[in-house]
């Protein structure tokens, strides 16, 4: 469809439910996103808003009682959800990669990670165990592990959560991707190692020219990092704006209420932090019709509680799912643009 | 105000080994030195929070002064007793004065009792009141923390983390105790929620007249809430301040980079950080000296590998255990 396309992944309307005894849970309902050619995209949320689903979904990781349901994810013009598995199971680790939050359950155990690196360039990239070994090695180095020589005899287990998290990036980068998923790839750290694992992405985005999805609950991490930002909540994207503008002038009021409860070091003990009263719906119950935040929001009005709010633009590039921004007597058919990707259930 | 209350609770010297085994006649072979010889005073009132990375020693100090875990030398001065050297009634009677709040709300409650029970736990261990007189506390103290009184007869899974959280600060507060530990409160919590769990610590302070210990691996959150903080780098204390002077002059080095490593969330503050190098070493067996200085930007050879520094005021109510500073600061 997209003859020219600046973008190296596009997600339209991914829908992942899991269809669970207790009932079906729509973890990802209807996202719509893009990932421009070198560009580091944040996709924050709290537990349970879809972000790491949404990623597996993009990777065709999703196992049942999980199943993409409709959408599409073009990767470079490819529509991954119509790729046969095998051709699948040849992107992911050469043009794809993921990195995970939990590095010592996300390696082998029983292998030295020099086996667990070569084996995605012998697989990827056909080399030979002695050309792999050596390459492996350039890529320890490339992650700053010291005396990468000997460390390729090394087994998960002895080393640091730190050192760990470096092996998992060296292995995602093995075969030269061109797109990194990191999912919450520094939740697990100390901040003075999540400090280093930061600068070391920096570093090898700025040298390979990556473009890297982001998926964070930390607005710390994503203020540090990420060039546009995407707000998640219950399976739905509320906003979306670069990171800059997203900070200064937040339009959904979750964002709002998100960025103004969490103390930071200039936050002055007499201030009262802001709460979000209540907690996210429980997604295997019916959710409330209207707007997902509606129950939780200070500025909640009849409307939210009847009408889905569509992405409405805010600004430049910026938009929120919210009807506060919605001018008065229009409908959300006065934004066929933004709403064309809404099946409002009401 | 409570720069100069009395002091509630003392601690002094405090030691946790952890022998290692080994061989054939499984002798001790090592010790995991994960709280080693740590002093300090936290007055009436006050909020001490303890900061520092995973295996330097936090959560362990907590638990030492209140003896769910049992030191292997020091002392833990409570209202003119030893409470480390505490037997039988007497240490019963102290502990109700002495509380936790444990960092995981979903390990942390027993499944199989209903809320109402895991919280007046405490009266009835203690036998205190009548059984109606219990009831009339449960709810009081249900109501305090925000948990709705109806609730007495659910059970943990039917509520959500904040909530759970609730309970557990509940539990602690029943019997009224003077001191409270909390040990990572809101690490496990949500963003949104962490902030309701924040104001409620708060405002029971307040309320209660409580002195908290506040255990937690995020600065930004100790610092909001903590009046002093103690920075731990191995087993070791390594500065003490008043919350906004570690913040703005932090003096040792260990705190610069602890400092400078915590992302803002603010994108125009993106700098680059001085990255504190390597990784924490083995408490098993921690560098001679000063334990930090295998990562120090600032060690001097012939002194920091040698001597251990002490803690040292550095300006009125800041200590820092540092060689290197003295001279400047």
């Amino acid at each position: 469809m997209e003859i020219q396309n600046p973008s190296i992944l596009q997600v339209k309307d991914l829908k992942t439910y899991f269809y669970t005894t207790d009932g079906t849970v729509p973890a990802v309902d209807g996202v719509t996103f893009h990932l421009d050619e070198g560009e580091t995209l944040a996709i924050v949320g709290e537990s349970g808003c879809g972000k790491s689903v949404t990623a597996l979904s993009i990777m065709r990781l999703i196992a049942p009682p999980g199943q993409v349901i409709s959408g599409e994810v073009v990767f470079q013009g490819l529509d991954l959800l119509k790729q046969p598995d095998n051709s699948m199971y040849m992107i992911r680790g050469s043009q794809i990669s993921m990195i995970f939050q939990e590095p010592m359950t996300s390696l082998n155990p029983v292998f030295t990670i020099g086996d667990q690196i070569s084996e995605a360039l012998i697989i990827h990239q056909n080399l030979s165990k002695e050309q792999a070994l050596k390459r492996t090695v350039d890529l320890l180095k490339q992650v700053k592990i010291p005396e990468a020589e000997k460390r390729v005899e090394s087994f998960p287990h002895e080393l640091s959560g730190g050192m760990r998290q470096r092996v998992m990036i060296a292995m995602a980068l093995a075969c030269a991707p061109s797109l990194l998923i990191a999912d919450e790839a520094t939740t697990a750290l100390d901040v003075t190692i999540q400090a280093q694992i930061l600068e070391l992405m920096k570093e090898l985005r700025e040298n390979l020219g990556l473009s890297i999805m982001l998926i964070t609950h930390d607005l710390g991490v994503v203020a540090e990092m990420a060039d546009r930002v995407v707000v998640m909540y219950v399976g739905k994207i509320v906003e979306e704006a670069d990171v800059y503008t997203l900070f200064e002038s937040p339009k959904h009021p979750y964002t709002q209420a998100l960025l103004s409860s969490i103390p930071t070091l200039r936050t002055s003990r007499d201030h009262r932090l802001n709460v979000i009263e209540g907690s996210v719906p429980n997604l295997y119950r019916a959710l409330p019709p209207g707007c997902r935040f509606a129950p939780r929001c200070p500025a909640v009005f009849d409307r939210c509680r009847q009408e889905e709010p569509p992405l409405i633009p805010v600004g430049r590039g910026q938009t929120a799912r919210c009807w506060l921004y919605d001018p008065p007597g229009n409908s959300a058919l006065a934004h066929p643009a933004a709403a064309s990707s809404e099946k409002t259930t009401t | 105000m409570t720069q100069n209350g009395h002091v509630l609770l003392s601690v002094k010297d405090l030691v946790k080994y952890y022998p290692i085994h080994g061989g054939l006649l499984y002798r001790i072979v090592a010790n995991v030195r994960a709280v080693d010889h740590v002093s300090f005073d936290i007055r009436e009132g006050e909020t001490f929070g303890l900061v520092g990375e995973s295996g330097c020693g936090k959560t362990t100090t907590g638990r030492t002064i209140l003896r769910l875990i049992e030191p292997t030398s020091g002392q833990v001065w409570f209202e003119g007793k030893d409470f480390s050297k505490l037997t039988g009634n007497e240490l019963k009677k102290m502990r109700r004065d002495l509380q936790i709040i444990f960092q995981d709300p979903f390990g942390s409650l027993d499944p199989r009792l209903p809320v109402g029970a895991i919280i007046r736990e405490g009266l009835d261990i203690h036998n205190i009141g009548s059984q109606s007189e219990r009831e009339d506390r449960l709810h009081g103290i249900m109501k305090l923390v925000g948990l709705r009184p109806e609730y007495v007869s659910r059970y943990p899974h039917e509520f959500s983390g904040g909530q759970r959280q609730r309970i557990g600060i509940a539990r602690a507060l029943i019997l009224n105790p003077k001191f409270v530990v909390a040990d990572e409160p809101v690490s496990a919590l949500d963003v949104s929620i962490q902030s309701q769990v924040l104001n409620l610590l708060n405002d029971l302070k307040r309320e209660l007249k409580l002195t908290y210990l506040l255990i937690a691996h995020n600065l930004a959150v100790v610092k909001y809430i903590s009046d002093r903080i103690g920075v731990m780098y191995l087993g070791k204390l390594v500065e003490i301040a008043p919350s906004d002077e570690i913040y703005a002059r932090p003096l040792h080095p260990y705190t610069q980079a602890l400092v400078a490593a915590i992302p803002e969330p603010n994108p125009t503050q993106r700098h680059k950080r001085p990255v504190l190098a390597g990784d924490l070493p083995s408490p098993v067996n921690p560098p001679p000296g000063c334990r930090f200085h295998t990562r120090c930007p600032i060690a001097k050879k012939e002194i920091c590998a040698v001597t251990e520094p002490e803690l040292r005021e550095m300006t009125p109510g800041h200590t820092a255990a540092c060689h290197a500073i003295g001279n400047w600061a």
